[in-house]
């Protein structure tokens, strides 16, 4: 009890001076990078989306190693996973005798519908709000269904973890072609003077490999829990 | 030339992955030939750019530097970056035999050097951030690889403690963004020099939350208490390294963030000193209790962090490097011991040292190695740790030297009691070291001598700075280590060794996490009153 009234009181501190802080942010504010990138980011790399434009040109190295993190993390889910990764039939933690008939039937008719979903999020990331990762997620949960579709799947967890790391070197190939084309590494690899129409073409394929990533591995992630439930 | 650093980052990452898919023998090899690409390349790019530093800077994809996302070396990261590759080489010699049949351990271990070599040149605060949560991450990871309960336990500890102190550092580069428009770090350090801006609420509490993030990373005073648990769980290589190269990391960063924050003007140099003192003296308090070798290891290498940080916070001159060099000294003995103290568990299949008996008559090159690491740690003449020692003690206020001496004498009791493993009759024991496993250890201690004799020409062309002026031998200096030596057997003999209530206390002294988080809180709020409340009443 005098430990959580304690807490309470520090939290109760930060907090007051957080708002003491944010008095002074009228005054501070300093909007360098925001009339930047909205003056310049579109015809720069053009992206009308400003974020995708920040994430796959601005501050690519940034994105590539935030994959990374995605990366370590599946390699670490699998390796503390109990089970061994060889048993390719494992009877998965759902039941088809008490997922109810309506939700599968449901699922049938959603399934396509997600995945057609999450690729446009993807291949639209540079126009629209979305993009690889955001994408990428709604096509894994798209294939999260199918285990309740068809509960007997099998999944060969080796190869999908082997093909997310060649899609990862992938993206580090198209991300450092710009040091042929323009002498720097990660950055857009089309010469601004093309103008934005064929820029976006380097946008739509870094998404695409981004979302193949990013639903490879959450895909991965999901097989590992399901295998732990039991 | 001037994209080595992207190279030096890439080429282990690369290698990492390869090694992954295919899964031939012939290709463990990679991970050598990824190294000596590596060493060739660093030593190519810092003969290029020796003279002038500054000219390393770039930005990725030549955007305005403000916007994009750069890199630059100066001298304290060149000196960091040697020191990863070659602390790499050891660990990785030292692991030889165990990859055949771990592959995703040398995919770990390759990843995390790329990782770091990452978070020494990169020149902005956000990749700084996403560098060190990978860290972080593969940490928690290695830590794991065991795979039994208490080490699971130690790694979540870790990962969660760590994850809110990054939190800190989080929130912390938003304010600064907020209020800077950018956050690369040469930019904003040129304008912190301006007060309108740096002397208000908002910056001094980004100040704040980002010195308490780097002390949770940097494992000191009051958020400690993963370090050990991680160190003395993990595998002796891993130990190592974590001990050697990773927990300086965010010395690093504390490093970088106090030459950020040096043209504002804080007194942060007092509060900096005072956090090192007390890390040092809880440290070692902790560590002379202890009798799991590992974790007395562990416990010095909070209480040596201690003692680089006291260095540091002298922020420039002689004493700034003293603490630099000590974070090299550091990374060489300690990791020769840990290396040491694995081989001995794995021959005598235990941690206590109260059952290890006759290491020097059973194994005498080892037990020579592992004095050579003893005489380094307690500050022998002609030995590293000596040199760093007393280029911090120089210039330090009274008090804070004879709490550094009482640190030194708690050292020197410490590792006496570790000594006496080396006593009694040669032993039998059924499985013998491999040659591998001696190579790296011959060579730390060799660097370990070297750097104790011949330090002033390494550092001058490292660091450029001349510590010509502290010798490293004298008999009055001999005659003061005996003395120290000689006081911390005493105190080994009359009080550690009574078996005493307090000793036992001390010993089993556990930090709950939820302790843990409430000591976080209460260190910010603290820091908050400190640097934010008191400048402004």
């Amino acid at each position: 009890m005098i430990k959580k009234g304690y807490i309470l009181l520090l939290l109760v501190f930060i907090l007051t001076m957080f708002i003491m802080v944010a008095t002074d942010l009228e005054r501070l504010y300093n909007s360098f990078g925001r009339q930047y990138f909205e003056n310049n980011g579109f015809f720069e790399t053009g992206s009308r989306n400003l974020v995708t434009a920040i994430y796959l040109d601005y501050r690519l190295i940034d994105s590539i190693f935030e994959a990374g993190i995605l990366l370590i993390a599946v390699a670490g889910i699998i390796w503390i996973s109990k089970h061994d990764l060889s048993e390719k039939n494992v009877e998965f933690m759902i039941d088809r005798f008490k997922t109810p008939d309506l939700f599968i039937t449901f699922s049938r008719i959603v399934y396509p519908l997600m995945l057609l979903f999450g690729f446009y999020v993807i291949i639209n990331g540079h126009v629209s709000p979305g993009g690889g990762f955001q994408g990428g997620a709604i096509v894994a949960t798209g294939i999260l269904i199918l285990y309740y579709i068809n509960s007997d799947r099998e999944t060969n967890i080796k190869q999908i973890v082997t093909i997310e790391k060649l899609v990862y070197f992938l993206i580090i190939l198209v991300a450092s072609l710009s040091l042929f084309t323009k002498g720097v590494p990660f950055t857009n690899f089309i010469p601004i003077s093309r103008g934005t129409e064929i820029q976006s073409l380097y946008l739509i394929v870094l998404n695409v490999l981004i979302g193949f990533k990013v639903a490879l591995g959450l895909w991965t992630i999901f097989t590992a829990f399901l295998r732990e439930g039991r | 030339m001037l994209y080595v650093p992207v190279y030096l980052v890439f080429i282990p990452i690369i290698s990492s992955m390869i090694i992954f898919i295919f899964r031939q023998k012939a290709i463990l090899s990679l991970a050598f030939v990824a190294q000596s690409v590596m060493s060739v390349l660093a030593i190519l790019y810092f003969v290029q750019y020796q003279d002038d530093l500054s000219q390393t800077m770039f930005t990725f994809g030549n955007w305005n530097p403000m916007i994009g996302i750069g890199f630059v070396n100066d001298s304290i990261s060149m000196l960091f970056v040697f020191l990863t590759i070659f602390m790499w080489w050891m660990i990785l010699l030292y692991t030889f035999h165990y990859h055949n049949d771990h592959r995703n351990f040398l995919f770990f271990l390759l990843f995390l050097e790329g990782i770091f070599l990452g978070l020494l040149q990169t020149n902005d605060l956000f990749n700084m951030f996403v560098f060190i949560e990978l860290i972080t991450i593969i940490v928690t990871i290695l830590v794991a690889y065991e795979k039994a309960g208490n080490s699971f336990r130690a790694a979540i500890y870790y990962l969660l403690i760590n994850t809110a102190g990054i939190l800190s550092f989080l929130l912390g580069i938003i304010l600064i963004y907020y209020s800077f428009g950018n956050i690369n770090i040469t930019i904003v350090t040129s304008m912190m020099s301006n007060a309108s801006l740096s002397d208000t609420l908002t910056v001094r509490f980004a100040f704040v939350l980002i010195i308490t993030s780097i002390s949770v990373k940097s494992a000191m005073f009051p958020l400690f208490t993963w370090l050990p648990r991680a160190h003395a769980v993990a595998k002796s290589g891993v130990s190592a390294l974590l001990s050697g190269i990773v927990v300086k990391g965010g010395l690093y960063v504390l490093i970088r963030m106090t030459i950020l924050f040096q043209p504002a003007g804080y007194n942060m140099d007092i509060i900096i000193l005072g956090l090192g003192l007390t890390t040092a003296l809880v440290g070692v308090i902790f560590a002379m209790t202890q009798t799991d070798i590992k974790q007395i290891l562990a416990f010095h290498t909070v209480s040596q962090i201690g003692i680089m940080v006291i260095g540091i916070s002298f922020l420039n001159g002689d004493g700034f490097y003293g603490g630099v060099l000590h974070i090299v000294n550091h990374a060489l003995f300690k990791s020769l011991l840990f290396l040491g103290a694995g081989v001995i568990i794995h021959r005598y299949k235990t941690k206590k040292i109260h059952d290890i008996r006759g290491v020097f008559k059973t194994m005498p090159l080892l037990s020579i190695l592992m004095i050579i690491g003893m005489l380094s740690i307690t500050g022998a003449p002609l030995f590293n740790g000596f040199i760093s020692k007393s280029i911090i003690k120089y210039d330090l206020p009274p008090y804070a030297y004879w709490i550094l001496q009482l640190v030194n004498l708690g050292t020197a009791t410490s590792f006496v009691k570790l000594s006496q493993i080396f006593f009694g009759p040669k032993e039998t024991l059924e499985s013998k070291g491999t040659v591998l496993e001696y190579i790296p250890m011959i060579l730390l201690a060799g660097s370990s001598i070297v750097l104790g004799t011949m330090h002033t020409p390494i550092m001058n062309v490292l660091l450029n700075v001349d510590l010509s002026y502290y010798k490293s031998f004298s008999m009055q200096y001999l005659g003061e280590y005996l003395v120290t030596i000689a006081l911390g057997y005493v105190v080994y003999r009359f009080i550690i060794n009574t078996y005493h209530n307090a000793v036992r206390k001390v010993r089993e002294f556990i930090i709950s996490f939820e302790t843990a988080n409430i000591l976080f809180l209460s260190f910010l709020s603290v820091m908050i009153i400190f640097f934010v409340l008191l400048p402004t009443l």
